[in-house]
């Protein structure tokens, strides 16, 4: 191994979010519960105690139910949260690609929204200027880059969304099951960039819940669940785990899922 | 306060993208675009000059110059400090999806009326022409309040941008303040208005210091005291270091509350 820091290393993470039954919105709300002198909440961890260390070159899945835990890990990872307790360590730069649209703006156009959004990436402008043709050519919508993206369809917002976070070129990127929304050739142009990105030794975070994709393309497989992984490695297995808890009495046809 | 310098520096090119992002949906679909700008302070002068001289007969002479001077200004500070209130909870999308400092909202805010208000002196400038109102020397020391108001606004920007995260009401009682804050300031009267035992009043208004100054220079063709420069900035950068204080140290939590 020619780096001895792993890109991504999370020791003892704990994210914790207060849910309020009603969290007082608006100051008649904190007075009314101020004088009634109780506040209905409980504690509730998204992620608890979860350690972790990913090797450059590595493509993970992340798999496990709506609720469990994934974007939480993946906000964490991509700096969006700072966890309650535990340490993050991630070296080296990072795409988050987390849910629709990595924040584009409405009003602007595709193109605007390219150099926007690399801006807030925290690459520069003549980085951004240099990597514009690129991104349009793999986003390949056609005069819509010229459009307002309130006027995209999902799947155009997606294609825009990751080439952006791909020909940025980030030594990590961290993709939330947005890869779905694409019709299927831009799904295999995507996977098939994604093959590059992990030989050219990036690391790559997926959450997925297609098993087929973990399957096909993970060198390694996270299932979690309430907040805690459960299972960490062998994609197979991690597959054979997730369908045993997740899909206890069902048997095994659910296989298509997002295709 | 280090810190807000050097972390302004170095997302320079995204503050400017974001302030030309507002500036451009601020704009978009009007015909005349970028020229309201221009347009806006002749409108209102006009408008103004019709009320104020011919209806209510202020005794001012170039009651509109009078007004401008310290009106613009004041346009500026309440436009950034409305949209900035609103820059946090506003970007909700791109905080929960990027990480990003959270300052270059409200700078960016800042920075688009700034934009606005440098345009507006270009009108203001022809109407002291047109109204043959003397060009006082004193228009090269603008620089010197308008880097106050700059801070002073910054301030109270951080303050209620960060104040709307937790409290929605922040943004709607932010508009009844701006209002009161605007009959209780100097603008639309001048303080000889007032007998002298109630100006003292007046002087507990952080903001008149640094409006006074663009008065004094434009209108009267006259410089402030160095007592009322150094309380415009002591005003500004204490305004500067709560707002900024509690900017920042609410500013990783924003992410759970928009």
């Amino acid at each position: 191994m020619e780096s001895v820091t792993p890109p991504i290393r999370l020791e003892g993470v704990t994210q914790r979010y207060r849910v309020i039954s009603e969290r007082p919105d608006t100051l008649r709300e904190l007075f009314s519960k101020f004088f009634r002198h109780k506040t209905t909440f409980h504690d509730f961890d998204a992620l608890k105690n979860v350690s972790l260390t990913v090797p450059k070159g590595e493509m993970v899945g992340i798999i496990g139910r709506n609720g469990s835990g994934k974007s939480t890990l993946l906000k964490i990872i991509a700096g969006v949260y700072r966890p309650t307790a535990g340490r993050v360590q991630v070296t080296g730069s990072i795409a988050p690609l987390i849910e629709l649209g990595a924040g584009f703006h409405h009003e602007l156009t595709g193109r605007e929204n390219i150099l926007l959004n690399g801006l807030l990436l925290g690459y520069s402008k003549r980085e951004m200027l240099d990597r514009q043709q690129a991104i349009i050519d793999f986003a390949d919508i056609g005069d819509f880059i010229d459009a307002p993206v309130k006027q995209y369809s999902s799947g155009m917002y997606t294609r825009l969304a990751f080439a952006v976070a791909t020909e940025v070129d980030p030594d990590i990127l961290v993709v939330d099951e947005i890869l779905a929304v694409g019709d299927l050739p831009f799904q295999e142009k995507c996977f098939d960039k994604l093959k590059r990105f992990r030989a050219a030794g990036k690391t790559i975070l997926l959450v997925t819940h297609s098993m087929d994709q973990v399957l096909k393309f993970c060198d390694r497989a996270i299932f979690i669940e309430k907040g805690q992984v459960l299972f960490d490695g062998d994609p197979e297995q991690a597959v054979h785990f997730y369908r045993d808890r997740v899909l206890p009495s069902e048997p095994v046809l659910v296989e298509m899922s997002s295709h | 306060m280090y810190e807000l310098v050097r972390e302004t520096f170095r997302y320079r090119e995204l503050i400017w993208a974001l302030a030309m992002k507002e500036l451009k949906i601020r704009y978009k679909r009007s015909v005349l675009g970028f020229l309201w700008a221009l347009l806006n302070p002749m409108l209102l002068m006009l408008v103004l000059s019709i009320v104020f001289s011919t209806i209510m007969k202020i005794n001012i002479p170039h009651y509109a110059i009078f007004l401008l001077s310290v009106l613009l200004p004041w346009t500026f500070f309440s436009q950034s400090l409305s949209y900035a209130v609103e820059s946090i909870v506003g970007n909700a999308d791109l905080i929960k999806k990027v990480r990003v400092a959270k300052l270059v909202f409200p700078v960016a805010a800042v920075i688009s009326n700034m934009i606005n208000l440098l345009l507006s002196i270009i009108p203001l400038a022809l109407i002291v022409v047109l109204m043959r109102h003397p060009f006082h020397w004193t228009w090269i020391y603008l620089p010197v309040p308008l880097l106050a108001l700059t801070i002073f606004t910054l301030g109270a920007t951080f303050f209620f941008a960060a104040a709307n995260v937790y409290y929605r009401d922040v943004a709607h009682i932010l508009q009844i303040v701006l209002q009161a804050w605007f009959y209780i300031t100097p603008i639309i009267y001048s303080l000889d208005f007032f007998p002298e035992k109630y100006r003292w009043i007046f002087k507990l208004n952080p903001i008149q210091f640094v409006l006074n100054g663009f008065r004094l220079s434009v209108y009267y063709g006259m410089l402030p005291t160095l007592q009322s420069i150094a309380a415009s900035f002591i005003c500004a950068f204490a305004a500067l270091y709560i707002g900024f204080s509690i900017f920042r140290r609410h500013q990783n939590d924003f992410v759970f509350y928009v």
